[in-house]
């Protein structure tokens, strides 16, 4: 497999943004899975030297500009989610698909789990279970990219 | 600084490939630090309001390429349109056209014979209140507040505070104004309040969004309160931002509990808060506050000019002057 390259990374992450700006409502808001940390985690696993932590928590700062949300919330959020992608990166390349997307939805959980907290810190109540929904939506979203033919694993160490 | 690393690693003769910058737990603490200082600046002392803005300026573009899709998708369900649905909406329309040019004939002459007995009261005049028609670019993406995007901003003359009304009542309030758009913090938003007017006895009390569902709370009234289903909630007016008498909603279901002293009372907003698309943001009253200014500078000049008009020339004209505190506490002070 070439290596990646950097433009690819952005190019990426420019359009899972614009997938988040999409005029969502009603239900399909509250199903509508993360995008750019869909994308930041693929990026995390396949080249973890163009796309780390620091990457995450930038995309994280757009995402509290575009959602209005106090800056800062969902870029610690995805800064913690990308810490443990990137600690367990070397297994994650290793792991085959199955187990591959129990990891990346427990991601997604880790992030959700994580803004839901700075959320209620700062004065939000708990709008039911079905928050979680979008963690859910995003692991199909994944297994769909996967059977259609993204490769998330294998040797894929660039560099 | 990676290349540094680099150098010193290689110095060590430690392959290429094992080079990864700073740990993974460095980056996360000092990202985390970093998110946790720009909360606290955002949240506690606003100095990101500015960046903010300029931000957003320039996502406009971004954003108007992401509305893009769904604009094609209804302009090609407006043009299939059908004859039938066609006819049938200018039928309606027609007709509530003839309705409200009845009740605007009834508003004309009550304005009229309201302005006649202001002037016989010889108070202010009443406010008149200016808007700017805008339409919902999307829903506000953040699951635990209550918000809606506008596509008016601050270069189009909207201020943050402004009321958001549409046809059928009061559905908002602009909380945060960006060049090209602004946003609006609906009435069912945990952390909005409105000051309302129950219409059939006039009592008055404030009305907080609930936050979870689209429904509204009337908190801190006692169990006693003269408040019955199906009454209707309009503003009060009294807090000077939403003009006085549009319906903001409607009481749905009352619960009186032995072990509380105040009644639970929940209300549906009369507003499309979740269904319209043109919105009119209406601005804050000016007129009122410099009315109030006014009169209350000439009842300080009128003892004035009777006595002293020489002495303090400038006062005799007060839309000139701003109240002074120390110019009118002088008089009192000589005698």
């Amino acid at each position: 497999m070439p290596p990646s390259k950097l433009k690819s990374v952005y190019f990426s992450l420019i359009v899972a943004f614009i997938f988040l700006l999409l005029p969502w409502s009603g239900v399909w808001l509250k199903i509508r899975p993360d995008f750019l940390l869909l994308v930041v985690v693929f990026w995390i696993i396949r080249a973890p030297n163009l796309c780390n932590v620091g990457t995450a928590w930038f995309v994280g700062l757009f995402v509290d500009l575009a959602t209005g949300s106090i800056f800062g919330q969902q870029a610690l959020a995805y800064t913690i989610t990308a810490f443990f992608a990137v600690t367990y990166q070397r297994r994650l390349v290793l792991f085959n698909n199955t187990q591959q997307l129990f990891y990346v939805f427990l991601l997604l959980l880790i992030s959700q789990i994580a803004l839901l907290i700075f959320k209620t810190f700062s004065g939000a109540d708990f709008i039911g279970w079905s928050y979680f929904l979008p963690s859910i939506t995003g692991i199909l979203l994944w297994k769909i990219a996967v059977l259609l033919g993204l490769n998330t694993g294998g040797r894929s160490r660039a560099a | 600084m990676s290349h540094r690393i680099n150098h010193k690693l290689e110095h060590q003769a430690a392959p290429a490939f094992f080079v990864r910058g700073p740990s993974a737990f460095a980056r996360l603490a000092f990202f985390s630090v970093l998110s946790i200082a720009l909360m606290a600046s955002d949240s506690r002392l606003h100095y990101l309001t500015g960046l903010r803005q300029n931000l957003q300026a320039i996502l406009h573009p971004l954003q108007l390429l992401a509305n893009t899709p769904a604009q094609i998708y209804r302009n090609i369900d407006e043009y299939f349109t059908t004859h039938d649905r066609l006819l049938n909406e200018n039928r309606q329309l027609k007709q509530h056209e003839l309705q409200q040019a009845i009740a605007l004939q009834k508003l004309n002459t009550l304005a009229l014979e309201n302005e006649y007995l202001r002037e016989l009261l010889q108070t202010n005049k009443s406010i008149i209140e200016s808007s700017i028609v805008a339409e919902i670019m999307h829903v506000g993406r953040d699951l635990f507040t209550k918000k809606i995007i506008v596509n008016r901003g601050f270069s189009h003359g909207v201020e943050a505070g402004e009321a958001v009304v549409d046809g059928t009542g009061v559905i908002g309030q602009v909380t945060r104004v960006y060049p090209l758009s602004s946003e609006v913090t609906l009435i069912t938003d945990k952390y909005l309040a409105i000051p309302i007017q129950v219409e059939r006895n006039g009592l008055r009390a404030i009305a907080f969004g609930h936050g979870r569902d689209n429904t509204m709370d009337l908190p801190y009234l006692p169990t006693n309160v003269d408040i019955k289903r199906g009454d209707k909630l309009v503003t009060s007016g009294i807090d000077g931002v939403y003009p006085a008498g549009l319906a903001v909603a409607m009481v749905s279901h009352i619960e009186i509990t032995p072990d509380s002293p105040f009644a639970r009372i929940i209300c549906m907003p009369t507003g499309g808060v979740e269904n319209h698309r043109q919105v009119l943001l209406v601005s804050i009253p000016q007129t009122a506050k410099l009315a109030i200014e006014q009169s209350k500078v000439e009842a300080l000049a009128k003892p004035l000019d009777s006595k002293e008009a020489d002495a303090k020339p400038n006062q005799t004209k007060p839309a000139d002057t701003k109240p002074n505190p120390d110019n009118t506490s002088k008089p009192h002070a000589t005698e």
